[in-house]
């Protein structure tokens, strides 16, 4: 793993958390495609996976919940040859910032979406965000969710998004490779991360992936296999 | 009749090309030699109703909408009880209808051409020359429609006869004539600014269609993405700007704290209107001064700035940007739909002679090692890195100096209050007009003041302040208070928000004149209640 890009701070999560790979996924991808950390831009949402912003050292922008898309946009706009990531969690991308994240994808904005879905509002202590499964019992309010999840990715396709890939935090490699793709990609790119909160979501029912080698040709037809991962569709 | 101002409204349902002809007309009154002020009032709705302006003219720049006018014209028979009751007693009343210009061979074969003969009827009523219209309808026209355009306005101009006492002389100097709108968005251009994003709101929607032909803009999703993504431009070095009114500012208020506490330079223009809630959309009020002053969680430095007119407009939208970068902090430009959207005249050569002076503020040095975001420096501000130049740390938690997110007291207590002093330094903030040395003294903000000066003109007798930056509160005014027996405000909302500030920050008792309708102080009544409270 990359150590040139850590700064002098401790990680705020707790022992076995998704975020450690994502954070090291994120800055192996960096590394490994020779940009300068100064030219790169990341900006975080609020939340467990946010306070990433403390931990890798480039222009890092911790912003407000849900809002690190509109800040992104406006990164890449006032300056397109920056390297612009903006980082999520269910939360901010699926309940607070929801707005932002269809209407990105409608315009192609040539941003990268990191989702750090943990399927529940961790930081916050275990309330059901639009993430948490059908059927789940949130540990906060300790009552069944009856509402079915909001998928990322259907929406992404919905909306018109050309790059859009789902990766377990269980393999790095993937995620890595993925994210080292998706930072180049001339348009809006989501990479989902699939990261149950270990703490809120542990009782959750596991998903059996299904590793693609292959995107998807048309895109439509990923809608609702919420079980696979890899990189799903890609429009040149 | 006042001899030196004429007065005319133009009545019609929405669609007629009511705000055509005021620009047509505005034109041409600037190239014969007067200074014109086009006040309109129209209802939220894009065919039908009552649209009107009022076209105040005369050969001197201070000029305020009146409650009465010297002569109505209606383009629809329909508005004329209306209005009965705008018309000056010796008034004169005109319609389409009666003045046979409906009737007009050009006007019956294309009936979209009847603003413009009606043009032509009100230039030659007025005594001028054809040839000055002719000219300006060449140029306004010259894509489409020209033909119709130019007979149109020649037969509405052979059917009128000119009114001897409306004939009037203009000035030598070269008038031009702007909205408020125009004005800050040009002046956004002149400072730099290279990004707007702005959702659509009466009264600045204006301001988007002139940026948009000059610079990046994005009409984007909500006035939430609108202020941040003018966060994310800021940052990355780009200077930028929002814009909405009331309702868009609610939804801005995070982004301006955002600004606050992670130190970036913001330019948010808010077009009051009346509210509460959706309000009455297309009128004027002053009454989001403490929403403004207030706006966001927290404690966090801002600077708000009210021009009063064109040329005030002009200067404060090229101060904005520069104070927004000299302390990273939100600049709030506060106008209404009176400075937006009424056109105002004046001297080419005042706008001519502004200067253009752009001033980033603290800059990172390529040599400087161990860059820090937020250094403690004596005055607060740090100096200032753009992505590209070196890694650093941007935070909207509490953060150290190397923006690393904290929650330690020393720290906090030492963040807090580098940037609470940050505009410690600011001065003035006011004008002062008329006597300077009268116990009796009116105090205006923003845009009144295009509606007090004319009234100093004709009354010299008592010291008119302006307030231009209504926040920090320039402090400055107590003294010029000291001596004052008596002092009114005058402001466009209900509660007299500005007098109970001043009574606040200077422990001087000031009076409230308020009016909250929607439309501005019209000249009689502003005079009337001048003297009633004075």
């Amino acid at each position: 793993m990359s150590q040139a890009l850590n700064t002098n701070q401790l990680p705020t999560w707790c022992p076995g958390c998704g975020a450690f790979v994502v954070g090291a996924a994120i800055k192996n991808a960096i590394t490994n495609k020779k940009l300068q950390p100064k030219n790169v831009v990341i900006c975080y949402d609020i939340g467990c996976s946010g306070n990433m912003a403390n931990l890798i050292d480039v222009c890092g922008f911790a912003t407000l919940h849900g809002r690190s898309i509109p800040v992104a946009c406006g990164v890449k706009k006032a300056r397109p040859e920056l390297t612009v990531i903006a980082q999520a969690g269910d939360g901010g991308l699926l309940n607070e910032g929801l707005n932002h994240f269809v209407h990105a994808a409608r315009r192609n904005d040539r941003i990268t979406l990191i989702l750090n879905n943990n399927q529940i509002f961790g930081l916050t202590a275990g309330q059901q965000s639009s993430a948490t499964p059908q059927n789940a019992i949130s540990r906060a309010t300790g009552r069944i969710n009856e509402t079915a999840p909001l998928s990322a990715v259907d929406l992404a396709v919905a909306s018109g998004a050309k790059f859009i890939a789902r990766v377990p935090e269980t393999d790095l490699k993937l995620m890595q490779e993925i994210i080292q793709q998706a930072i180049v990609f001339e348009g809006f790119a989501l990479v989902e991360i699939i990261q149950p909160c270990k703490i809120w979501a542990r009782d959750f029912k596991k998903t059996e992936f299904r590793k693609i080698t292959k995107p998807f040709k048309r895109k439509t037809d990923l809608i609702g296999q919420n079980n696979l991962i890899g990189l799903l569709y890609w429009e040149k | 009749m006042n001899n030196k101002v004429l007065a005319i409204k133009i009545c019609a349902p929405a669609g007629s090309g009511v705000m055509q002809i005021s620009e047509l007309l505005c034109a041409v009154l600037n190239e014969a030699g007067f200074y014109s002020l086009a006040y309109p009032e129209y209802p939220s709705r894009i065919r039908g109703g009552d649209n009107n302006v009022q076209i105040l003219i005369s050969d001197r720049p201070e000029l305020a909408p009146q409650n009465k006018v010297d002569v109505l014209f209606l383009l629809d028979e329909n508005l004329r009880n209306d209005h009965l009751k705008d018309i000056k007693n010796n008034g004169q009343i005109f319609s389409t209808a009666t003045a046979k210009i409906d009737a007009l061979s050009e006007v019956k074969q294309n009936p979209f051409v009847k603003n413009t003969a009606l043009a032509g009827y009100i230039w030659k009523t007025l005594g001028q020359d054809l040839a000055i219209l002719t000219q300006q309808i060449e140029k306004k026209f010259r894509h489409k429609h020209l033909v119709e355009n130019l007979n149109a306005a020649k037969q509405g101009y052979d059917l009128a006869s000119k009114i001897a006492e409306y004939v009037l002389r203009g000035v030598k100097e070269k008038i031009i004539n702007a909205t408020g709108n125009k004005i800050m968005a040009d002046f956004a251009v002149k400072a730099g600014c290279e990004y707007a994003s702005i959702y659509p709101m009466t009264p600045i929607t204006g301001l988007l269609s002139h940026l948009s032909k000059k610079i990046e803009t994005i009409t984007p999703e909500d006035e939430i993405f609108a202020a941040l993504s003018t966060v994310g431009a800021a940052y990355a070095g780009k200077r930028a700007l929002t814009a909405t009114s009331g309702g868009g500012f609610c939804l801005m208020s995070e982004a301006i704290g955002l600004a606050g506490m992670a130190e970036i330079p913001f330019v948010v223009i808010l077009g009051q209107r009346p509210g509460p809630s959706s309000g009455i959309p297309t009128y004027s009020a002053q009454a989001d001064l403490n929403f403004a002053i207030n706006v966001g969680q927290g404690e966090f430095p801002k600077i708000i700035l009210a021009p009063g007119d064109l040329e005030e407009t002009a200067k404060l939208t090229l101060d904005a940007f520069n104070l927004a970068d000299i302390y990273q902090i939100p600049v709030i430009i506060l106008t209404d739909k009176y400075l937006s959207e009424n056109r105002f005249s004046l001297l080419q050569k005042t706008i001519e002679k502004i200067k253009i002076k752009i001033d980033r503020g603290k800059r990172f040095s390529a040599n400087q090692k161990n860059y820090a975001h937020y250094q403690l420096t004596k005055d607060g501000v740090s100096p200032r890195a753009f992505p590209g130049e070196t890694t650093f740390l941007t935070n909207s938690y509490e953060h150290d100096e190397k923006g690393f997110s904290t929650d330690n007291v020393e720290i906090r207590n030492k963040m807090m209050a580098k940037r609470m002093k940050k505009t410690n330094g600011l001065k003035g903030g006011f004008e002062i007009f008329g006597d300077k040395t009268s116990p009796t003294a009116i105090i205006g903000w923003g845009s009144t003041k295009t509606q007090i000066l004319p009234l100093l003109e004709r009354n010299t007798k008592y010291k008119y302040i302006h307030i231009w930056r209504v926040w920090p509160f320039p402090i400055e005014l107590k003294r010029e208070l000291k001596n004052i027996k008596k002092a009114i405000v005058i402001e466009n909302n209900f509660s007299g928000q500005m007098a109970k500030i001043i009574q606040n920050e200077t422990g001087v008792s000031v009076k409230a004149i308020t009016k909250d309708d929607g439309r501005p102080f019209f000249q009689e009544e502003l005079n009337k209640l001048i003297k009633q409270n004075l």
